[in-house]
């Protein structure tokens, strides 16, 4: 069985009582001692391995020695594919929004503030990324938006 | 001693208020927002009263609806934790024409150095160092006649501020109406008051803040202090104690001139007067005096072996400290990692979601004190502080390695954390010198690369969905297999 966690693909099969894990070229035998409660604890080529994993939807949190990774499953086809909105500025995470200081129409430089939001108690900005103009403008002051939400466009 | 205390706050401060409380018999009261009405807070208290949305102005800032909490649940006395209205003259001055009492300084003290510009002017008139700068300035002309005065780089600070809120660094003329137009709205936001006050910014400084306590007749004292020159954006990440840089005559220097400081506003209670340190000078400088308990008060309390909390209470009961300066001593070396949920590799923005894994560490010197449980919504309405992490060792040596397997054991899944990046910095040679300053993580250490996952990330995600049935690990089932498993041999020994 192959699946693909955001650029890396892995080959998982069954072999007896334990599995045979194929990555870049490499194959390894993996044991399972133990897996419950989020937690597995694993002997990868005979070295012990302990991993916290959790999943939430297509999103899996692994934790081995400390060091927490958060991978996404993709299929195949979407491999690598970034959301790009095409000059559309989204939010980097849920909040209000503060201040709109552009319109529409409005000639913007790169690294002008656009607006500003509020989230945790923090201000963050945001910015334009490159020289152009506002096609349009998607939120209003005060208003609440959720991650990834576009706020604003600007064309060449 | 009181019979029932309610604790204006909410998350890890509120819960170790609380256990305060319980171990000193009295009985407590949890408030609470919307937002945060399966919050751990609400669980740990005997009862928790709705204050309003989960916006602080409807709740957690809603002096209103706290004084009819205390009221309707009978409490005698409240207990204000930090941020919200720790540091609010008028709340304490509320509380106590309610006939209650406030848990830490008098109204008249936290005004008094609440207001960044007037406390240093009084700080001056103690005899305190204070760095150089101007207050009281309103026009954009004034402002840039000041910068240019002093020299860039210069400091915009809110005059009512405090934790970092309301701070701009300007390094240049051209950045400098930017800087106050932010600086005084996130003023506005946070205190209610755009008042501004500029001064000389110290680029390779430290932050080296000491505790002072004051009971209510007459004695105060200093319990040494805290080294949190780890910050980021003025928030502090990393604080220890003792400071690493600190000589036993200037820890005396510097103890002293912080008790004349909190005698200079007649100070009670819990506080906190922070200096920034030249450490090529040796030279020490009023920055402000936080009057409240501080977020990092476990460091104090792991070298010193008080319990700050249970003194809070004690001293606000009315009464007297049973020891004097010289019986005050550090033992051993503490260190405080703050767990926020914040995402190094964007910048350190705040990361919100539900905890999907939320295991502490254990052990001999480990203390956790934490707000938060596995299944708990990380909001983006308040602070991004999902514990802190505490260690106490013999030598500092001790303490760095016992914090970095602490965070190695401390296992969060749901949002992301800076922990990795907290134990990057541990590693560096210059946290184990000393020689971090304030601007250290801005400058040295700003660039962030998330690890790419490597084979055994893989195999354990892509197990996952295998061993984990319906890939949900709450809801797992166990696959024993273990060839080793005590409970399966049927050998004849026992050990």
């Amino acid at each position: 069985m192959k699946t693909t966690f955001d650029t890396q693909t892995i080959e998982l099969n069954p072999s007896g009582e334990n599995y045979i894990a194929v990555v870049n070229g490499k194959t390894v035998n993996v044991h399972v001692i133990r897996a419950a409660n989020g937690r597995m604890d694993l002997l990868v080529d005979g070295q012990r391995v302990t991993a916290h994993v959790s999943s939430d939807m297509a999103k899996r949190w692994v934790t081995i020695n400390g060091q927490t990774l958060m991978l996404t499953k993709t299929s195949g086809a979407k491999q690598g594919v970034r959301h790009d909105h095409a000059g559309g500025l989204i939010a980097p995470m849920p909040g209000q929004i503060r201040s709109v200081s552009v319109g529409v129409g409005e000639a913007v430089k790169k690294g002008q503030t656009l607006l500003t939001m509020e989230a945790m108690k923090m201000e963050i900005r945001i910015q334009a990324l490159r020289d152009g103009k506002v096609k349009s403008v998607f939120v209003a002051q005060g208003q609440t938006v959720e991650r990834e939400q576009i706020l604003i466009e600007v064309e060449e | 001693m009181f019979n029932k205390v309610l604790v204006a706050n909410r998350g890890e401060i509120a819960i170790r208020i609380m256990r305060a409380c319980r171990e000193l018999g009295i009985r407590t009261v949890a408030v609470y927002s919307e937002a945060d009405k399966n919050a751990q807070h609400v669980q740990f208290a005997d009862e928790a009263i709705l204050l309003g949305g989960a916006a602080p102005k409807e709740s957690y800032l809603n002096v209103d609806a706290l004084l009819r909490a205390a009221r309707d649940s009978q409490a005698d006395a409240i207990h204000p934790g930090y941020g919200f209205l720790s540091e609010n003259a008028s709340f304490a001055a509320a509380v106590e024409s309610a006939d209650l009492t406030f848990i830490g300084p008098s109204a008249a003290s936290i005004r008094a150095m609440g207001d960044k510009a007037e406390s240093k002017i009084l700080m001056k008139q103690a005899g305190v160092p204070t760095v150089p700068g101007f207050e009281g300035l309103e026009s954009y002309d004034e402002f840039k006649k000041a910068a240019h005065e002093i020299g860039y780089p210069v400091l915009v600070k809110a005059a009512a501020g405090g934790g970092g809120k309301g701070m701009r660094v300007v390094n240049a003329e051209n950045e400098l109406k930017e800087a106050i137009e932010l600086a005084k709205r996130e003023a506005i936001n946070a205190f209610g008051d755009e008042r501004l006050l500029i001064e000389k910014y110290l680029a390779e400084a430290h932050h080296v803040e000491i505790q002072v306590f004051g009971d209510k007749h007459g004695n105060l004292v200093h319990l040494f202090e805290r080294e949190c020159s780890v910050q980021r954006r003025h928030q502090k990440i990393i604080e220890e104690s003792p400071s690493p840089l600190l000589t036993p005559e200037l820890r005396a220097r510097m103890g002293e001139a912080a008790v004349n400081a909190a005698k200079a506003v007649n100070y009670y209670n819990a506080g906190t007067v922070e200096f920034i340190f030249d450490p090529v000078l040796s030279s020490f400088y009023f920055l402000e005096m936080n009057t409240r308990l501080q977020v990092e008060h476990p460091v104090t309390e792991l070298v010193t072996g008080l319990d700050l909390v249970h003194w809070q209470i004690r001293i606000a009961n009315g009464e007297k400290f049973p020891f004097t300066q010289s019986d005050l001593h550090q033992h051993g070396h503490a260190i405080e990692c703050r767990v926020y949920a914040e995402d190094p590799s964007t910048g350190f923005l705040p990361s919100t979601g539900k905890l999907l894994q939320f295991i502490q560490p254990q052990g001999p010197g480990i203390r956790v004190d934490s707000g938060f449980a596995a299944g708990d919504e990380v909001t983006h309405f308040y602070d991004p502080l999902l514990a802190k992490l505490i260690v106490h060792a013999g030598s500092r040596e001790d303490a760095v390695h016992r914090m970095k397997n602490a965070l190695n054991d401390f296992i969060v899944h749901g949002v992301v954390t800076n922990m990795d990046y907290m134990r990057a910095v541990l590693e560096t040679d210059d946290f184990k010198q000393g020689r971090v300053t304030t601007r250290w993580v801005e400058t040295k250490f700003a660039e962030w690369n998330v690890p790419q996952p490597d084979l055994n990330a893989l195999i354990a995600a892509a197990l996952a969905d295998v061993v984990f049935v319906g890939g949900r690990t709450q809801s797992a089932v166990s696959k024993e297999t273990d060839p080793f498993n005590p409970w399966k041999q049927t050998g004849n020994y026992r050990n």
